[in-house]
């Protein structure tokens, strides 16, 4: 990884030192082990601070919903190459705009796995490779990097970004043999009382931080429907009828926009896999439409076009 | 003030006799987290883990209350008339840990302040006893000494109990804890040495707080200086604006006031807000105060590092708990910003790309 | 998401096909019938916490 963060740099410092670019938005190292900071930096004597290793998942295309800098430099790995596509299509930005840092990505690690994995406080988190070794007070464990991933990068098919103008490595090997789906389907199974019920546990904790909905680039709207006060759409306590409108409503709004990238899911502090309602719907977008997010600038989403071809099976 | 000893073993007995008198709150384990929450009858808090995601907050200051309950209906005669909801029975939080408890003397400065009271918030404060639980092994994170509390803290606990291997030395501070001893009937008293232990074990656990935030500058810049820093923009732009830090934080104490009707029945109640949200400022005329974002982030720092600390001349409104710092999902950490603000003007620490 | 299948139906009804709307709603309020009243979204207790 040490190597993309050298590259990242160079190619910063240079676009910079050129005035290509008046920004570049990166990661800092954090301050906790497995968390990075997004940060921007504007001087080519500053981008040092930008590093790139297993602990960048929070999606960087949310931070270029509506800039208005003519030239900006953005990091992107797969997924976020993707939402960049999308927010390119939505109108959120302009390509012209942007000077994208492809980086070929081999996942994301999934910090609440590790932690719960280790025996006490997880004090540092160095990755060599595939190995990922875990630090604490008195204890080391090392896990294969494949098996500490987040639920989303492990089957992901598009790690390599899908537009770029630089690129920090060579291509990646994408993950064609993984099963996508398996989680979504056991949901399918149930009946609907089990899918309430399901859904009832699954939400229990959340706190309506939104936080979910403010890490997701998707989620841009200038005043969410939660948020509205003028008619109020949806009540703002903790009774659950209201939890849950806002989850199954945003995830809508998600509808052949995601791209599984997780920084929901990354983001909530309570641990909720809210991501089962959006990849639903990815599913149902590529198995229905044979469409997946943000992999062209050219063709429209299933959404806003018809096609004589379009299943329709559900109306009678 | 004594000591009591609580062997182990009187421990779910102990908590049972109690709960005939209090409604008993505590840490429990929810899935992969621990949460402050009600126990259910006869569970006992789980006091294993670290400090739960959750602060004690909710025990006093739930994430939504009802205030108030009325009829619309117009052949009620009591229609349109607000009716308070009753108070809440006696309640014991227990296993608080040290910064949380003082977490409440900090917020009852705002709560019951000389000339306005929160009823709400007093009742459901005056009818708790807050039973702590020393800390011994602090996290990476946690800051509490050097944010006026420690993992030893008595300030806004009735009782400190400290863990020592086969009991609980259960130091009393108040009449209050006094007496939740007493309805548990734990009345071992200690030996002697008890005290002096307890001493030893809070130095200890004091030294294993590693993290620290320098405070010492904050009061003497001048509030339109530290608004007016550089370093805004910087400190700012990764956060998404949840209200992460705000909600987990136990100093946090900003609401909002609802009605929900349903038919003729409506309830007023209070949520739960976060100066992290545009909506928390917006104006009826639609104009925003704090319409970006580098804004609501200033304030959250400035309110708790500045505002405060000159308000009430007593530190900072923070108590080191460290939940903001460990949850934030862009790693905002308020160490870094405290640092940049107690550091204002003085040296180059203020570090903008 | 536990939304039970038969609450929710789709048709395509021209403005001309008044003996095909009549079925459709005929056949649909059926249906719901059949399921009873829909209480997930209702807000059980006004009372939170
Ligand atoms: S979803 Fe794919 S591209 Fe995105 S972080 Fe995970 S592995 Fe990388
Ligand atoms: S981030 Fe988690 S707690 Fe916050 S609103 Fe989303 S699901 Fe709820
Ligand atoms: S500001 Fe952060 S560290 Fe301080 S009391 Fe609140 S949550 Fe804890
Ligand atoms: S938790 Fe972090 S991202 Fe969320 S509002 Fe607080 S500082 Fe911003």
């Amino acid at each position: 990884m040490g190597a993309y963060t050298d590259k990242i740099r160079e190619i910063a410092g240079r676009l910079l030192k050129d005035c290509q670019v008046e920004m570049v938005i990166g990661f800092r190292k954090g301050s906790m082990p497995m968390m990075n900071e997004p940060c921007f930096v504007t001087r080519a004597d500053a981008v040092d601070q930008l590093v790139w290793d297993g602990s960048c998942g929070i999606n960087l295309a949310n931070y270029l919903t509506g800039r208005t800098e003519a030239r900006i430099g953005v990091v992107a790995k797969g997924c976020d190459s993707r939402n960049i596509v999308t927010h390119i299509i939505e109108n959120k930005i302009k390509r012209e705009q942007l000077t994208i840092i492809g980086v070929p990505c081999t996942g994301m690690i999934d910090k609440r796995r590790l932690k719960n994995l280790a025996p006490g406080e997880v004090l540092a988190v160095e990755e060599d490779g595939e190995r990922v070794v875990v630090r604490g007070d008195g204890f080391e464990t090392v896990h294969q990097r494949r098996e500490v991933l987040q639920a989303n990068c492990a089957v992901c098919h598009h790690r390599n970004p899908v537009i770029h103008d630089e690129l920090v490595g060579d291509p990646v090997s994408e993950q064609t043999e993984v099963d996508r789906y398996a989680d979504v389907r056991a949901i399918e199974g149930l009946s609907a009382k089990e899918k309430w019920d399901y859904f009832e546990a699954l939400l229990a904790p959340c706190l309506r931080c939104y936080a979910c909905r403010n890490a997701c680039p998707l989620c841009y709207c200038p005043t969410c429907f939660v948020d509205e006060a003028m008619p109020q759409w949806v009540g703002k306590s903790q009774n659950p009828v209201d939890v849950r409108t806002f989850h199954f409503l945003r995830a809508y709004h998600c509808a052949g926009r995601c791209t599984d990238c997780g920084s929901c899911e990354r983001a909530c502090p309570v641990g909720i896999n809210m991501r089962l309602f959006t990849k639903k719907l990815e599913k149902d977008a590529y198995e229905m439409w044979g469409w997946e997010a943000g992999l062209s600038l050219e063709q429209r989403p299933p959404l806003d076009t018809y096609r004589p071809e379009d299943p329709e099976p559900f109306i009678k | 003030m004594t000591c009591i000893k609580i062997d182990k073993q009187l421990w779910a007995q102990g908590l049972a006799a109690a709960e005939a008198q209090y409604r008993l709150f505590g840490p429990v384990k929810q899935g992969a987290l621990y949460q402050f929450d009600a126990l259910a009858a006869g569970q006992t808090p789980d006091l294993d883990g670290p400090n739960t995601r959750t602060s004690a907050r909710a025990v006093v200051y739930p994430q939504s209350e009802v205030l108030f309950e009325y009829s619309l209906d117009s052949r009620d005669p009591e229609a349109h008339v607000l009716k308070e909801t009753p108070a809440p029975a006696p309640r014991a939080a227990l296993a608080v840990r040290p910064c949380d408890a003082y977490s409440f003397v900090l917020v009852r400065r705002n709560f019951e302040a000389p000339d306005v009271k929160d009823v709400y918030w007093l009742r459901n404060y005056a009818a708790t006893v807050f039973v702590g639980l020393a800390c011994d092994r602090p996290c990476s994170t946690c800051f509490c000494t050097s944010a006026g509390c420690g993992p030893y803290h008595e300030e806004g606990l009735d009782v400190l109990l400290v863990d020592e291997e086969n009991h609980y030395l259960a130091k009393t501070i108040t009449d209050k804890g006094a007496a939740f001893l007493q309805t548990a009937g734990w009345r071992t008293p200690a030996d002697p040495e008890a005290e002096a232990r307890i001493a030893q074990r809070r130095s200890a656990a004091e030294a294993r707080v590693v993290s620290t935030v320098p405070t010492d500058r904050l009061a003497q810049i001048p509030q339109l200086e530290l608004y007016a820093a550089n370093f805004w923009q910087d400190v700012a732009f990764a956060c998404i604006n949840c209200g992460t830090c705000t909600y987990l934080c136990p100093t946090c104490w900003c609401f909002d006031i609802q009605d929900e009707t349903r038919g003729n029945q409506g309830i007023r109640l209070r949520n739960w807000d976060s100066c992290m949200f545009p909506l928390f400022t917006l104006h009826g005329s639609g104009h925003n105060p704090r319409g970006q974002k580098v804004q609501r982030v200033r304030q959250r720092f400035m309110h708790k590092l500045k505002y405060y600390v000159d308000k009430y001349g007593d530190g900072i409104q923070c108590v080191g708990c460290g939940r903001c710092v460990q949850y934030c999902p862009v790693n905002i950490d308020i160490r870094r910003v405290c640092e940049l603000m107690n550091g204002y003007g003085q040296n180059a620490a203020c570090k903008v790309a | 998401m536990g939304v039970e299948p038969g609450r929710v139906h789709f048709s395509w009804i021209s403005s001309a096909e008044s003996t095909k709307f009549v079925e459709v709603v005929k056949q649909v309020t059926e249906a719901v019938r059949q399921l009873g009243p829909n209480e997930n979204f209702v807000k059980k207790e006004l009372k939170v916490a």
